[in-house]
């Protein structure tokens, strides 16, 4: 089952750990200073999308199911 | 909270489970920012990443994270530091005596100060003993709350920025600007800039969010990085090196697989931080109401996170977790060093530079790992044959009350100089 996976850009600090975890489905926007999520994302392992959400150091990442379950919050 | 030099804090609430350490290091209401009188209001800490709170802080480290992407932490490890460091050892161990300590940090500070952005004289170690020097005055000012007479160390630390800034920040920060206003001009491109902490200071000095307007909070910023690189890399080169010592095994094999292993000795360095945090008591300001698995946490209290016990937590690091075992089994969702390079927003900047990547609980990495410098260090000590110095013991940093903390540790190196590259 897809999870939508979002990033709050107000909190992420690029710390790049979401991208170390999971690098098909996060990437740096050198720019911005942020992750953002890439294309085909809610496809991962929820597994490593749930690590990469519990390890980021703000807790930027949100994930929520398809029928709308929030696996993860965002701060 | 009053407007006074010091803060008076409302209680003192003491965690030492790693769950809740965990918790309390995510929770936004906890900041850095603790008494007026040593860290704000043009003291020895205004304004620096390490305690400032919420949009600032985020600001900052969006910048300042960029210096520590993957590819440039593979460029350091692969390219740039192992001879830069043989090089050094060279210079650095005369004879078979030498103080590891002094030479953990001699080592950490050329690269550190390549990523804060400092220049100095490649030629003279001389330069480099003024840095290492800084550094200990630096560390003293960061660990000020653990201070015996911090009225003391924040004299120091204001003396030695003044030097500090005259001698190694501003000729780097001209040339710097040189370079920034050629870029500006479309003279020079800006991947041809240094990659460092002071140029993207000075790159994004204007955007307000950082609050970087004032000269002495750059240098400041810059010493931060160059103190937190510098310091943390050799206490824990000593540290691993105390405990092989200090343990029952051969010291023979043990470094002798440090020697063939750089995965062995990159999880010695993990295990070395679990048991001997650089910050064992972690410290942090209530700046509103909050609470902690439960337990309500009144504004302006100060609330303190024994790491250096939760890291010892049987549920998380196994049976016999007060013992030195690189090869223990723990799970992926737990870093091996426990909570000692801090979680949440304030989790150490650098903590892949001296670390590496996280390991997984199967020991196997790929092509892309990174194994952090301080194992480079390890192995290189390992390779030169180095022993235990029977007649002069090592001395504990008596300035503070951190316990993980080493003034001089006397060694004997046994081995050849000039030795075989890693592996």
């Amino acid at each position: 089952m897809p999870i939508e996976v979002s990033v709050d850009p107000d909190l992420c600090i690029g710390s790049g750990d979401c991208v170390r975890i999971l690098p098909a489905g996060f990437r740096i926007d050198e720019a911005a200073g942020v992750s953002r999520p890439l294309l085909g994302v809610e496809e991962a392992d929820p597994e490593l999308l749930l690590r990469a959400a519990r390890t980021c150091p703000t807790q930027s990442i949100r994930l929520v199911t398809a029928d709308g379950r929030v696996l993860h919050d965002s701060n | 909270m009053s407007d006074d030099l010091l803060t008076t804090y409302t209680a003192t609430i003491t965690f030492d489970r790693y769950d809740e350490i965990r918790d309390a290091l995510f929770d936004t209401n906890l900041s850095r920012s603790f008494d007026k009188r040593s860290y704000q209001a043009g003291n020895i800490r205004d304004g620096v990443v390490s305690i400032s709170h919420g949009s600032v802080h985020r600001a900052r480290r969006r910048v300042e994270n960029t210096q520590f992407r993957p590819d440039v932490l593979r460029l350091y490890e692969r390219d740039l530091f192992p001879q830069v460091m043989r090089d050094l050892f060279d210079v650095v161990i005369e004879g078979e005596e030498a103080d590891l300590y002094a030479v953990g940090e001699l080592v950490s500070v050329v690269l550190a100060s390549r990523r804060a952005g400092i220049e100095y004289d490649p030629s003279s170690i001389d330069e480099l003993r003024e840095l290492v020097h800084a550094v200990d005055v630096f560390s003293q000012g960061s660990a000020i709350l653990d201070a015996k007479d911090p009225d003391a160390v924040r004299d120091l630390v204001r003396a030695t920025y003044e030097s500090f800034e005259r001698d190694f920040v501003r000729p780097a920060w001209e040339r710097r600007e040189a370079l920034i206003e050629r870029v500006e001009r479309g003279d020079l491109s800006r991947e041809d800039l240094p990659h460092d902490i002071l140029t993207v200071l000075l790159l994004h000095r204007g955007d307000a969010q950082l609050e970087l307007g004032d000269d002495g909070r750059v240098v400041r910023e810059v010493a931060t990085y160059l103190q937190g690189g510098t310091h943390t890399s050799g206490q824990t080169l000593v540290n691993a090196i105390d405990l092989i010592f200090s343990t029952e095994s051969s010291i023979e094999a043990t470094l002798a697989r440090l020697t063939d292993d750089v995965g062995f000795a990159q999880r010695v360095v993990h295990e070395t931080l679990r048991l001997r945090p650089t910050t064992p008591k972690i410290k942090r300001r209530a700046e509103a109401d909050t609470s902690i698995t439960g337990r309500l946490i009144p504004k302006d209290a100060l609330v303190v996170l024994d790491a250096a016990t939760a890291n010892k937590d049987a549920r998380y690091f196994g049976a016999a977790p007060e013992r030195f075992d690189p090869d223990r089994t723990v799970a992926d969702s737990v870093p091996r060093w426990g909570l000692s390079f801090g979680a949440g927003a304030h989790q150490c900047p650098g903590r892949s530079v001296a670390g590496g990547f996280p390991v997984p609980d199967d020991f196997e990495v790929g092509d892309e790992h990174v194994f952090g410098l301080v194992a480079l260090m390890l192995q290189e000590v390992a390779r030169r044959g180095v022993r235990p110095d029977p007649e002069h013991p090592p001395e504990r940093d008596l300035r503070t009350e951190r316990f993980t903390r080493w003034r001089r540790y006397p060694v004997r190196f046994t081995g050849a100089r000039s030795v075989t590259a890693p592996a």
